[in-house]
């Protein structure tokens, strides 16, 4: 046992450094009795590889990055000596981008060789949370489990196992989230949930406004102007064939480029954007703005306006609508008695009039314009409204469904039809909306399907949460709102009774496990994954084929693997492998159904050689090109057929104040114009880091040397507090306090912070966060009608320390 | 056989993801705190108040991808003691790690931070140009790694008849120093070396 | 700052002041053969010069802790073409090799004076090139605070000031264990010890003008020439203002005050321990001068460009 321990000690600190990893690794193979029968699994694999010879093998990114990038992993004497990139090439004009995976990817080794690699099953022994755990065997891990699996669903029913939104592991099939939620099906069911953290609002409201997204990102090429509405896509969607790589297109080719956002973002940058700085959370001011200008100025598409869309003016409101409440009513101010000029819009968004009004002349006369919106300013306290805002100045200036210009939503992109593993049906109906599950824990017989809780699926939720699944994610503290608060009622664990995580890395969310499951990483695995990412990579889509470059280290197993053992115990294996020998034999499956949709797909062999599998049209997508050609016939998908400038259905809900029928400026809580400013001066936003996918990749040396986290202020609020670039700094409000050094820069508006979300929550013995991670400081206080995470939305004060 | 190498950057379409400096270090195997390829970030301008409003007057940023030059006057090779800085006939300057003492003399001459000491093992590191892969006929890692496609590599008289010989953005040195070669695509906000309306703003280099 | 850079603080304010002390030495061994004939100077100086070479050899040892691979120091001298770094290690190889086989064979008289003279010069000639050698090796032009006249004009300024004022030390001691063997001696020795310490006062105070010159002066240079320099200055005199202003005060308490009262003390019958204190004060004080003057030196380092 001495010896054991000896060796994984010396491990977890020659593990620190690949050179000496690949050294342990060779020597491991004679030393294998020494050890004991421990499977520290290093030894090198592909066997067929002759010594020496370098061979490089497609591998996958496998995040939330919006990428979905091809790794070329170079093998040499069964060790991966580097990563390269996409191995295809771009030597005719019209072959497809190369996807050239970014910083991120090209770290993947640091991270699956990374000190922070879970090694072996492990039980709580502490408190919830603090992250003291004890080594326990793969058979003691799955028989708890499985035994908890029984008690719980006993004692409490199956409405309360929760399977938790993640997306730390974007596997298609068998190695990704399927696996968990088949058991979980088969077993009886489990309380699902609907939206994203990403997207809620998004999601929530698209239906009722265009019912789609935009024109395909190549597009973009043939437009006149681009205005980025809070868009940093080299950044959210950076690797070498996405939309960041359009917009670098687009600028090369003499496209003018406009970002109205509260940051000069690094797509700003490098596509040397025109930046008009903003407010956050004052996005809609400034669209009602530019609306009255446009329509004053009548620069806009009233035969358009009253053919294909509802509500615009007067006229085309439904009839049970009221009076005054269309677009048109709304800047005017016939309603409210406030007229939305470019003065009125200037006191809240902080953009001078002047430029207001020419922003909307550039914009009503530069067709084809397309307009995009990122998704940072519908995570806001009413993310609902600038989604539907964008749309309407898209349409009203003649760019909706038109070549070069876009409906003003996010772009869209080709996707490729590979099969997944399939699921029966949920026994269990309802469904909560993700942002809520902490209310879950607390209070889940109180969920309805009112407007408090918007569950969906069922009237009631019958059972409070007692059992979650955490698969590849961190968002049961990292990434929610309010760590302080999450905690709290994480760690009574009277309530939450028992908590699984399968991850890879000892992340925050880890830490709070009960029964803590390793799992392999993208070397470890052969595996598929479809090249879509978000699918805003033009008209190329693809198929990877993930190869196992190394055995699993320590005792890190497959997700399929753990399912499959899990059924067992819980007399439900046959159903879950329904035939399958083997996890290769549902791969397989995948194959046949992608060969279905496209003939000339190759075999799973054929496609083993071939790694790569791209396929491309030729010309843009056009979003709603018919339907702006014959509405009629073409209709949108939205409940009416038309743009929603007025929504029926959301005028139904009865709450036109924070839900409106038709977009609205909606003063945030804890925004620009709150009283609380007094206390806590700073607006925080919490935007992407481009060091990392959420927050994957926290945890990886090279990429933390990078770009060390840091807090973004701008010189003259850092100034006020004798704050200098670099400086180690407070930040703090009701809910927490975060120390992280200062990046004092004029690339963020005045009273505008960020702190990059992401970051791995590591608190100190008082519970400060040592290292920027921005939940600290969120709100947990879902939108009103996407029951959307509003984590942009923040008030904090700042203090040098 | 060329006579002098020479790395092209495009400030243009540098979005300074860093994905280049990852690499070289991935490919090169470097420890923490060696950093052979870096990313500058070049900001300035103000805030100002007009009429009410804070707005930014001049503000602007960009970045520069910045490595070893391989220049064609060495300055670290001028002074290394032990000879083990030597400049190949192809134009790319190593270091002979067995010759080098670590007294980092190179460093304190280096206008450009490239020579930094490997405590791993205790000489002086540097950008190789990849020459390895060079020979294999491959590219660099970081001219590779670009996902925005903004490093190339070529001999250094190939690169300026495409790229011009803009050598000196801000806040990289005067070039007249170590005839660096290297070229450099501005954009249209890039300032030239002894500008003084920016600062070097990333935290890690201050 | 890191046990590398203090290496370097250390061996250059030894190495500089073996060469000074060799010099001074040299000088007053050859006025006092002039006045007090061969033996009065031998017996005054040779003990002093054989402290010499356990110091330079003490500053070489230290320097190597300033090297990643110490084991490989002798590849050093491999570019002597178009290195000062080469250069100097080159010199302090050569003026160590000739001092020590001077002290050698003066301490044991061997060989004729013309030998051993003309070995004296070479080595002297040496230290010379070696402080010239070591100023330039910093006089780089990325360097700007560094690449000025001011540095080879401080060097040499420390070289002396640090070489007489240990010198002025050797000869107390020596005339303390001089006078307890042979009290006959004394008064002449006294005599010896008071000339030499004489003009030891008088070159302290010369070079104490020379730095309150050059500081001040250097000080503008760098605060007009460049961004690179005003850094520095701005970390000189902002950041380690304590320590210039300390720096300034020790050195003119050391060369200046108690070199003045020495000279006081000397030139009349003054006692022998106040003029005992007064030697051993000035060193000290000059001594922690100079080191701090070194240690500003290596922190106003700003090399140009990123």
């Amino acid at each position: 046992m001495a010896k054991k321990n000896l060796l994984t000690e010396t491990l977890n600190e020659t593990l620190l450094n690949r050179r000496s990893f690949l050294k342990w690794s060779s020597a491991l193979g004679g030393t294998a009795a020494l050890t004991g029968g421990v499977n520290v699994g290093l030894k090198a694999v592909d066997k067929t590889a002759p010594a020496s010879e370098d061979k490089t093998l497609t591998v996958s990114c496998y995040h939330n990055c919006g990428g979905r990038c091809v790794l070329g992993a170079v093998v040499k004497e069964g060790t991966v000596s580097r990563i390269v990139a996409d191995p295809s090439k771009e030597t005719k004009p019209d072959d497809p981008p190369r996807a050239i995976p970014c910083l991120r990817g090209r770290s993947q080794t640091r991270r699956v060789y990374a000190p922070d690699r879970l090694k072996y099953p492990l039980k709580r022994v502490g408190k919830r949370g603090e992250g003291k755990f004890e080594r326990i065997s793969w058979d003691e891990a799955l028989d708890t489990i499985a035994g908890e699996m029984k008690r719980i669903k006993k004692q409490y029913g199956n409405e309360s196992f929760y399977f938790h939104y993640a997306s730390g592991t974007q596997w298609k099939g068998p190695d990704g989230r399927p696996p968990i939620r088949r058991l979980m099906r088969l077993f009886g069911g489990y309380t699902d949930y609907y939206n994203t953290y990403s997207t809620a609002c998004y999601r929530a409201v698209m239906p009722y406004i265009t019912g789609g997204s935009g024109n395909s990102a190549n597009d973009v090429l043939n437009s006149n102007l681009i205005v980025l509405f809070g868009d940093n896509s080299v950044v959210n969607r950076n690797g070498g064939d996405n939309f960041g790589c359009y917009l670098l297109d687009a600028k090369k080719k003499g496209v003018k480029i406009i970002s109205v956002d509260p940051m000069l973002t690094d797509t700003a940058v490098a596509t040397e954007a025109e930046w008009i700085p903003i407010y956050p959370g004052t996005d809609v001011a400034l669209i009602a703005a530019l609306s009255h200008v446009i329509v004053e100025e009548d620069l806009y598409d009233k035969q358009f306006m009253k053919t294909h869309a509802v509500g615009f003016d007067e006229d085309t409101l439904p009839p049970d609508a009221l009076r005054n409440s269309s677009w048109i009513a709304y800047i005017k101010g016939n309603a409210d008695g406030v007229e939305k000029t470019p003065q009125w819009a200037e006191k809240i968004t902080g953009i001078p009039a002047n430029r207001i009004i020419q922003l909307a002349r550039q914009i009503a006369t530069s067709k084809p314009v397309a307009m995009f919106q990122g998704w940072g300013w519908q995570r806001r306290a009413y993310g609902e409204q600038p989604v539907r805002a964008l749309p309407v100045l898209a349409a009203m200036t003649g760019n909706f469904g038109i070549k070069g210009g876009g409906p003003g939503m996010r772009p869209s992109g080709k996707r490729f039809p590979m099969g997944s593993m399939p699921l029966p049906p949920n026994p269990v109906k309802g469904r909560i909306p993700v942002f809520l599950w902490p209310d879950f824990i607390t209070r889940g017989t109180e969920m309805t399907d009112g407007p408090r809780d918007r569950v969906k699926d069922v009237k009631r939720i019958k059972a409070n949460m007692k059992f979650m699944w955490n698969h590849g994610g961190n968002t049961i503290i990292n990434q929610h709102s309010d760590i302080n608060l999450t905690k709290k009622i994480l760690e009574d664990d009277s309530k939450l009774e028992f908590i699984v995580v399968v991850d890879n890395n000892m992340t925050p969310s880890a830490k709070f496990a009960d029964i803590l499951l390793p799992e392999t990483t993208s070397f470890e695995i052969e595996s598929l994954l479809t090249g879509e990412g978000h699918t805003e990579k033009g008209t190329v889509a693809w198929a990877i084929f993930n190869h196992k470059l190394i055995e699993p280290l320590y005792e890190s197993k497959e997700i399929y693997w753990m399912c499959d053992q899990l059924a067992n115990r819980l007399g439900i294996g046959d159903q879950f492998r329904d035939g399958h020998k083997n996890k290769k034999e549902w791969l397989l499956d995948m194959v046949a159904e992608a060969r279905k949709k496209i003939p000339d797909f190759p075999s799973y062999e054929e496609f083993r050689k071939m790694g790569v599998y791209k396929i491309k049209d030729d010309k843009p997508t056009i979003a709603f090109e018919n339907f702006v050609k014959d509405p009629k016939k073409y209709p949108l998908s939205t409940p009416t057929g038309k743009i929603e400038v007025y929504s029926p259905h959301l005028a139904s809900q009865n709450d036109p104040k924070e839900i409106p029928a038709i977009p609205k400026y909606i003063p945030e809580w804890e925004g620009v114009s709150d009283p609380l400013r007094k206390k806590f001066p700073l607006l925080m936003v919490t935007a992407h880091a481009v060091q990392r996918s959420h927050s994957t990749f926290d945890n990886v040396d090279y990429l933390q040397e990078a770009h060390p986290q840091a807090f973004w202020i701008n010189p003259l609020d850092a100034g006020k507090r004798g704050i200098k670039n670099g400086d180690q700094i407070k930040v703090f409000n009701d809910r927490g306090e975060v120390h992280l050094p200062a990046f004092v820069t004029n690339r963020v508006r005045p009273g505008v912070t960020n702190m990059p979300q992401g970051a791995w929550y590591t608190p100190d013995a008082k519970g400060i966060d040592t290292r920027g991670s921005a939940n600290v400081l969120t709100k947990y206080y879902p939108t009103p009608f996407a029951k959307g995470n509003p984590q942009h939305t923040n008030l904090v004060q700042v203090e040098k320390i | 056989m060329t006579r002098q190498y020479a790395f092209h950057v495009d400030i243009s379409k540098c979005t300074g993801c860093k994905t280049c400096q990852v690499a070289c270090k991935d490919k090169n195997n470097l420890p923490s705190g060696i950093r052979w390829r870096r990313v500058f970030q070049y900001e300035g301008g103000e805030w100002i108040e007009k009429d009410g409003q804070m707005i930014p007057s001049n503000v602007f940023a960009y970045f520069v991808s910045s490595a070893c030059m391989h220049c064609e006057k060495p300055i670290c090779e001028q002074v290394c003691p032990t000879k083990a800085t030597y400049k190949r006939e192809d134009g790319i300057v190593l270091i002979d790690q067995d010759r080098c003492i670590g007294c980092r003399y190179c460093s304190w001459a280096c206008p450009y931070g490239a020579p930094q000491f490997n405590p791993e093992i205790n000489a002086m590191s540097k950008c190789t140009f990849c020459y390895d892969l060079i020979e294999k006929g491959e590219s660099p890692a970081c001219v590779d790694s670009c996902p925005f496609r903004a490093v190339d590599f070529g001999p250094l008289e190939e690169i300026r008849a495409k790229f011009g010989t803009f050598s000196s953005p801000a806040p990289l040195p005067k070039p007249d120093i170590t005839h660096p070669a290297i070229v450099y695509t501005p954009n249209g906000s890039t300032k030239s070396s002894g500008d003084v309306s920016g600062q070097l703003k990333n935290i890690e280099e201050v | 700052m890191s046990i590398r850079e203090l290496a370097l603080v250390v061996f250059t304010i030894l190495t500089q002041m073996t060469v000074g002390s060799f010099l001074v030495l040299g000088v007053v061994h050859f006025y006092t053969v002039r006045k007090k004939g061969m033996e009065a100077a031998d017996r005054l100086s040779d003990r002093a010069l054989l402290a010499l070479v356990p110091i330079l050899a003490l500053a070489m040892l230290v320097s190597l802790l300033h090297l990643g691979n110490p084991l490989k120091a002798p590849l050093a001298v491999s570019n002597v073409a178009s290195s000062w770094l080469s250069r100097e290690i080159l010199f302090t190889v050569i003026f160590g090799c000739c001092a020590a086989l001077f002290v050698l064979l003066q301490y044991r008289k061997i060989g004729s004076f013309q030998v051993r003279n003309k070995i004296a010069w070479i080595a002297g000639l040496a230290g010379l090139a070696l402080v010239y050698c070591m100023s330039r090796v910093y006089m780089i032009p990325t360097q700007p605070a560094w690449n000025s006249m001011a540095t080879p004009i401080s060097f040499y300024t420390t070289t002396l000031l640090l070489g007489s004022l240990a010198m002025g030390v050797a000869f107390i001691v020596n005339y303390s264990i001089e006078s307890r063997k042979d009290t006959g001696c004394a008064t002449d020795q006294c005599d010896v010890l008071f000339g030499a310490l004489r003009g030891i006062a008088v070159v302290s105070i010369v070079l104490l003008g020379v730095e309150f010159v050059v500081q001040p002066v250097y000080l503008g240079y760098l605060a007009t020439t460049s961004a690179a320099t005003q850094a520095s200055a701005s970390h000189i005199v902002q950041d380690f203002s304590s320590v210039f202003i300390l720096r300034l005060l020790l050195v003119f308490l050391g060369a200046g005050v108690f070199g003045a009262f020495l000279y006081k003390n000397t030139a009349s019958d003054g006692s022998e321990a106040q003029v005992k204190y007064l030697g051993y004060g000035a060193f000290s004080l000059v001594l922690v001068a100079e080191v701090l003057g070194r240690f500003l030196f290596y922190f106003s380092e700003f090399r140009i460009g990123v």
